[in-house]
């Protein structure tokens, strides 16, 4: 190793690195050189007193019906078949009219669960063991009546502009808890319905965006960092690293007093370091037989999505702020689309139940469900009648259901209400950008007051509406 | 009109009759503590005002917000406030959260039959709106008239080369600065390959230069920037500025991303543009109104309609549901571009309000909405994913005969097949009537296998009962008489006593008129299957059934056959469907329908059209095709926009005449001429380049100095509002804005003249304590290699760059449907593997080339001026570990070991070709070190030398 011509302290304060900055002994002292620090990664201090301190968002892409999963509807059963009067948001948006629907009962069995006698379905029977830890918020409506739109009012707070996602306006807010790896993190994320727009940081500088770890139709196990292992031999790589770093001395040499420079050759340090810490991170092979069963990894089911559960609680121990697991695909029609075949729903349930139950059952037992909030849900329910006399149902923005757990949620109860088909949300309606406000505060961070000045106007993640549902903290 | 004052007052008659005698009582008790519980958290001047609404007191409600007044006192029936707390309106609930209970509705039902009495009459004062004046706005620098401003006078005489030079030495020299020494001639060769025509020169065009320097250093110089403005390459890198600007991409990106398979000419238009250094006024129109202005020839035509793709390049969301909602976007997304790329405006933030900073009333946004309203970018407001529009380009002379001569083929042979058509129906219908006999209605239970008849059917939509066809099974069948396309479906769920592979077979009654695809969905055990049925053809199974497949059903599984009239055209028909077991099906079909002459008939005239639409074809497929581009044209009439109330296309306020800003009409200056057979897109172009706006010089000199020198004279480049930052040097800005103008808008006279003044050859040094971000220009600023000069570099120097100028780069993009679905897995699927210039990598919006992803590449979703920059380990990882710098680092290297010389003039190679300059002398010592410890094979330990040299300082730096 070669001493560099300058100091650890002032290589601190001029990295700005995409993936934190130098190992320091602990956190305490980070924190108390944040005023001197130039790194916009730095953690951050919170506007507010806050239990959680990252957040793990699985993401369930094309839209999971929440009536034959968390949205318990009676009369759905009894109406069965009923062709019904219903104002269905696609047929109004494109022609002003609604023709008549034809009632679809749940085609799963729907029974109380645990001590807070929450309802669930037979759909998710790993998950529904564990109802007493959610928080189920049964009142969602969001804008965005086809999956693009959605999904990108789900991630970043409009159906069509180019804006920060959320996971980046929780770096900016927040900065980073680790040294090695992005704040920011998903995981086998769509190419499709915004694509990377969905974790992409717009205007916000680029070191908040996330850094994707594999793609969606790429096996889990073969997910990693773009470009984190040398081809070459691990000795030509080390021989060929140490000319790199005494040729850039060298030309530092010729350049004195350029804190920009310093901060490439620190990139150099940090990326090589990084190329033997992460792969440990990223790796399972030290987990025991017993977490792998836990997450359903080695059943061919849900060996996927299991792995990405356990990166995802990898990451999260490793300082990850914000970890989003996806579950979909790179269609038009993504993983839980059902317009027909209803029944599909169950093979996808399938693949991510027993794998959510472990990482939340695996959290707990770890202590991290305390200060990590776990977010399962899509980008919008589905309608209580068939689509078209058909199979399946349609997309529904107007109500759907999803559950938040840890990081200070109330456990085992339930919020607001859809009507009795399970349409409209009613009761305590909250719109997406008021889920937005409560995960923002849930972190210690004030919605209205996260802002970034761009274009001359102050921007955020809720625009100009969200309200903090405090119901919902315990 | 004598009506109105009259009307007015008896509106009032009922609130004066009970402010006579006002009962406040009940108001106090019940009304006023509600309010405050469940209203006043979102319409109160404390609180929030949303929607406009306030009821925090009397004139709140009586004026009411957005959707006009609240409360019709003593008509419940006629408030808004009452409709929205009944929740009947889906749109207008209120509260949103929880509706009221009835027993608080009925209180504010009660008080607003009452007439509504309320004490409140003081308001508490709204915060005023800031915001500029347009009259204080015509006074800011940026809006004001750009004066060419006298030469300042500097001491040190010297120093200066050029008006430029002595603009800034005046204020360096006020700064007791002192300009720094000239470039070293190896960084000034580099600096001027790179900023010119984006590839570092060969070690020998470094050699050149710097021995013809050593003679006369001003004539190599001024000889090597004309070569390079001259060169191909110079329209390639500063084309690919403005491609910035122009968010220039080869996809929607975004929901369902959609391929722009002809984008790629408006990408060489704009490289041709700046190669034939096209006057910038003529820049402007051609992309804002290219279509609307006079040609002289085919090729002019081309040009001009291919510019126009400009305004349809966005990041459109196609798939909007709501097609006005979606109209609406294009045309925000249209004037936020045309406001930045042109005049350095935010204008965007007019949509919904006032300029919160800006000279800009909301008005003035609705003024530009009406003249891209009156522009069509979509090609229709239906599609479920909407498109935007193709327009055939004409060609020259003979080439434009022979595409002609082939459309008339092509228009005679279509004519013929439906003659054809025409022939093969009137024959099927002999048979029709051959075969199906009047009258011969069957009984379902007389038919073999699984029957439903229409009556068994879920039915969705008014179908009607029919026998008109009396050829049917059971009591008649159903259509959908033409009528109501895409709301009616028919679906069967036939009961499955036994598993096993069924023939589906749907019965219809044939007649002339009928749809010709009418689809129908088949569940079976493995899925869901599509079949399409012509019913314009007689029914081939006994005139009644059509097979529509063999299907695997399970015993009591789901399964069903659904028939919808979506994107029929003509008469659909469902009469009943059969589901015969494999095995009993071949028994039920004897296939006599060859036997009769009527039969024969048929079947010859459907030959006829087979072979004559194969001949169709194969003749689109081998003739010659016109090309389309991406365009937009004018409505049929011109409208104005009405202002959308906070930017909610639903919500119309009063129409605003077509106009520009406000702020740059001055004096008596005339208002704009508008007709209402013009969208006023050439008139907005002219408005843009005349005298009266003084942006667009600004904003374009600024921009070429900041592409120039790494930073602006005003660094916010694409906001010169309120909100951006000042020029460091007003009189200089104003100097380079007159001189490009009086140049005829020379965009390469004025970079010529640039990059030959002192200043900017300069050398690079550290920055000071007295002015750390080099505000007075008093060195060069180093600058960091862009995605694409890192990546031309690197195939320069590995010498496999392909240096084709122009052309599509998405090999058989022409050919494909960009509606079709899948076409957006060219761009998910694509392999990133030529070697041409980088402005030609395809530039989708949703999955781009790693490196450029890496190394700060523009954000193609809107107008970037100055790309981000960042200083990431990921850049370091792909430099460190990337295929593609890996495979180009062996090239070099392969390279370097076929030519007979030493090490040491190897490594001398290497560094010029990397570098541009020579290896010092401990660099040739570290080098000639790490090549003889090496234990791995020469070509090896070279690859890995030429890698760092990519990876090295030097290498991402332009000093």
């Amino acid at each position: 190793m070669n001493a560099l011509p300058f100091s650890r302290r002032k290589a601190l304060q001029t990295l700005a690195c995409g993936f934190g900055q130098l190992a320091l002994a602990d956190l305490a002292a980070r924190r108390a050189n944040a005023s001197a620090s130039t790194n916009p990664l730095q953690s951050k201090p919170t506007r507010h007193p806050a239990k959680a301190k990252r957040i793990i968002f699985l993401f369930m892409q094309g839209g999971v019906s929440h009536v034959d999963s968390f949205d318990y509807k009676p009369q759905l059963l009894s109406e069965d078949g009923r062709m019904l009067d219903f104002a269905d948001l696609r047929s109004l948006a494109k022609t002003g009219k609604s023709p008549q629907q034809r009632v679809m009962r749940p085609l799963w069995n729907f029974a109380q669960h645990g001590q807070s006698g929450l309802w669930g379905s037979d759909l998710f029977p790993e998950m529904c063991k564990h109802m007493d830890k959610m928080c189920l918020i049964r009142s969602m409506h969001t804008e965005g009546i086809a999956h693009g739109p959605a999904t990108l009012f789900l991630h970043t707070g409009t159906t069509t502009f180019v804006r920060p996602s959320m996971g980046a306006w929780v770096s900016y807010g927040l900065g980073s808890e680790n040294d090695n790896l992005p704040s920011f993190v998903t995981i086998s994320p769509s190419l499709g319905n915004g694509g990377p727009r969905n974790y992409g940081s717009a205007f916000l500088p680029p070191v908040y965006q996330g850094t994707a770890i594999g793609r969606a139709g790429v096996p889990a196990r073969d997910a990693s960092i773009g470009n984190l292992r040398s081809p070459r031999p691990a000795e030509d790589a080390r021989k060929q690293f140490d000319l790199l770093r005494e040729l850039n001395a060298e030309q530092l040499l010729q350049k004195p007093g350029e804190n920009e420079l310093e901060a490439v050759i620190n990139s150099y340090e940090l990326a090589w370091r990084m190329q033997g810490a992460a792969p440990g991170i990223l790796g399972i092979e030290g987990e025991s037989q017993e977490t792998l069963s836990l997450y359903g990894i080695g059943q061919k089911a849900t060996d996927n999505f299991g792995r990405q559960c356990l990166l995802a609680r990898r990451l999260c121990e490793s300082g990850v702020r914000f970890v989003q697991v996806n579950y979909g695909d790179n269609t038009n029609n993504p993983a839980w689309d059902q317009h027909s075949n209803l029944k599909k729903h169950g093979d996808h349930a399938h693949a991510v139940d027993r794998p959510v139950a472990g990482l939340l059952a695996d959290l707990e037992q770890r202590g991290l469900l305390e200060d990590t909030i776990v977010w399962w849900g899509g980008e919008f329910g589905r309608t209580p009648y068939a689509e078209k006399n058909g199979t399946g149902r349609d997309h529904n923005p107007a109500g759907f259901s999803l559950w938040l757990a840890g990081g200070g949620f109330k456990a085992g109860t339930a919020y607001g209400e859809t009507d009795e088909w399970g349409h409209h949300a009613v009761v305590n309606k909250v719109h997406m950008r008021d889920l937005h406000a409560t995960l923002l505060h849930a972190l210690g961070l004030d919605h209205e007051a996260l802002t970034f000045r761009y274009s001359g106007r102050d921007f955020r993640l809720t625009d100009v509406s969200g309200q903090v549902v405090h119901e919902l903290f315990a | 009109m004598m009506l109105r004052p009259l009307t007015l007052a008896l509106l009032f008659a009922p609130t004066a009759a009970f402010a006579a005698e006002p009962d406040f009582d009940f108001f106090e008790k019940k009304v006023r503590p509600l309010l405050a519980e469940r209203c006043l958290e979102c319409h109160s001047a404390e609180k929030k005002v949303k929607g406009g609404l306030r009821l925090d007191w009397r004139d709140g409600w009586t004026k009411g917000g957005d959707s006009g007044p609240a409360i019709t006192p003593g008509h419940p029936e006629k408030s808004l406030l009452v409709e929205s707390i009944h929740y009947g309106n889906k749109d207008l609930q209120m509260p949103p959260k929880q509706r009221l209970a009835p027993e608080e509705i009925a209180v504010l039902e009660k008080w607003i039959q009452m007439g509504a009495p309320d004490p409140r009459s003081e308001a508490q004062a709204l915060k005023k709106q800031e915001g500029l004046s347009i009259a204080a706005g015509r006074e800011f620098w940026s809006y004001a008239p750009v004066q060419k401003p006298a030469l300042p006078k500097v001491e040190s005489h010297d120093w200066p080369r050029s008006n430029i030079d002595r603009y800034l030495l005046a204020k360096m020299e006020a700064a007791h600065k002192k300009p720094a020494p000239d470039a070293p001639l190896h960084s000034l060769v580099r600096r001027l390959y790179l900023n010119l025509v984006g590839l570092p020169p060969s070690p020998e065009q470094t050699n050149a230069f710097i021995q013809e320097a050593t003679l006369d250093k001003s004539k190599a110089i001024t000889s090597l920037v004309d070569t390079l403005l001259a060169s191909p390459h110079f329209g390639e890198t500063w084309g690919r500025h403005w491609l910035d600007v122009a968010r220039f991409a080869e996809s929607s990106g975004g929901g369902r991303t959609l391929l722009f398979k002809d984008a790629w000419r408006y990408r060489d238009y704009v490289i041709d543009a700046f190669n034939a250094d096209v006057p910038f006024p003529q820049f402007v129109k051609e992309q804002l109104a290219g279509d609307l202005l006079p040609f002289e020839s085919p090729s002019d035509r081309r040009r001009q309609l291919t510019a126009t793709a400009f305004l349809a390049l966005g990041p459109t969301n196609y798939e909007e549901q709501d097609k006005q909602q979606l109209r609406f976007d294009v045309i925000d997304e249209q004037i936020d571009t045309v406001g930045r790329t042109f005049l350095g405006q935010t204008l965007g933030c007019a949509r919904c309000h006032d300029h919160k900073f800006d000279p800009v009333p909301q008005r003035d946004y609705y003024a530009l909405a009406g003249i891209f309203a009156s522009t069509r970018t979509l090609a229709n407001y239906t599609d479920n994913v909407a498109h935007w529009i193709h327009i055939p380009l004409p060609e020259e002379g003979p080439r434009e005969q022979e595409i002609k001569a082939q459309e008339e083929k092509l228009a005679a042979l279509s004519h013929q097949i439906a003659t054809a058509q025409a022939e093969a129906s009137a024959a099927s219908k002999l048979i029709s009537e051959a075969t199906v006999k009047p009258g011969t209605a069957v009984n379902p239970a007389e038919l073999q296998g699984i029957v439903l008849d229409d009556s068994d059917a879920k039915v969705v939509g008014a179908w009607k009962k029919s026998v008109h066809v009396r050829s049917f099974i059971g009591l008649g069948y159903l259509t959908d008489e033409n009528m109501g396309k895409g709301e009616k479906t028919i679906t069967f769920t036939p009961p499955i006593p036994k598993t096993g592979l069924y023939d589906v077979r749907l019965a219809y009654t044939y007649a002339p008129g009928r749809a010709k695809n009418v689809r129908a969905n088949i569940l079976h055990a493995d899925g869901e299957t599509s079949v399409y049925v012509d019913q314009t053809e007689i029914p081939p199974i006994d005139g009644r059934f059509i097979s529509l497949g063999k299907y695997r059903f399970e015993q009591d599984g789901a399964g069903y056959v659904l028939i919808t009239n979506e994107n029929t055209q003509g008469f659909v028909t469902v009469d009943a469907l059969q589901l015969l077991e494999e095995g009993a099906a071949s028994k039920q079909a004897p296939d006599k329908k060859n036997s009769t002459p009527a039969h024969k008939a048929a079947t010859l005239a459907k030959q006829q059209v087979k072979e004559l639409e194969d001949t169709l074809k194969k003749l689109t497929k081998e003739g010659p095709s016109r090309n389309t581009t991406m365009a937009v044209s004018d409505e049929s009439t011109a409208l104005d926009a009405e202002i959308r109330i906070r930017g909610v296309e639903k919500q119309r306020g009063e129409p605003v005449p077509r106009g520009f800003l406000q702020v740059t009409f001055r004096g008596d200056a005339p208002a704009p001429a508008f007709t209402p057979q013009s969208s006023g897109r050439r008139e907005l172009a002219e408005w843009i380049v005349g005298p009266a706006t003084p942006l667009t010089a600004r904003v374009q000199v600024n921009r070429i100095w900041n592409w120039l020198f790494g930073a602006g004279l005003v660094r916010t480049v694409d906001n010169f509002g309120t909100t951006g930052e000042l020029p460091s040097h007003p009189e200089l800005l104003d100097y380079l804005a007159s001189r490009f103008v009086e140049e005829g808008w020379s965009w390469k006279k004025l970079i010529r003249e640039i990059v030959l003044s002192r200043a900017w050859q300069q050398a690079v040094l550290a920055p000071s304590k007295e002015d750390p971000e080099n505000r007075l220009f008093a060195h060069a600023n180093r600058r960091r290699l862009s995605a694409e000069q890192i990546r031309d570099s690197l195939l320069s120097v590995s010498g496999v760059l392909e240096k084709q100028v122009g052309g599509s780069n998405i090999a058989g993009a022409g050919d494909i449907d960009p509606n079709n679905f899948s076409a957006q897995n060219v761009e998910y699927n694509y392999v990133y593997k030529d070697l041409r210039r980088s402005v030609y990598t395809p530039a989708f919006r949703n999955k781009r080339l790693e490196l450029f992803d890496v190394f700060d590449f523009s954000d193609i979703n809107q107008p970037v001026g100055q790309r981000n920059q960042s200083n990431v380990a990921p850049q370091a990882l792909y430099l460190l570990n990337h295929p593609f710098v890996l495979e180009q680092s062996k090239l070099a290297a392969e390279a370097a070991l076929k030519s007979p010389h030493s090490d040491a003039s190897r490594l001398q190679n290497a560094y010029h070709q990397v570098l541009g300059r020579p290896p010092s002398s401990k660099e040739t010592q570290i080098c000639l070190g790490f090549l003889s410890k090496s234990q791995a094979p020469p070509a090896d330990t070279w690859s890995q030398l030429y890698q760092m040299l990519f990876a090295s300082l030097d290498f991402r730096y332009i000093d």
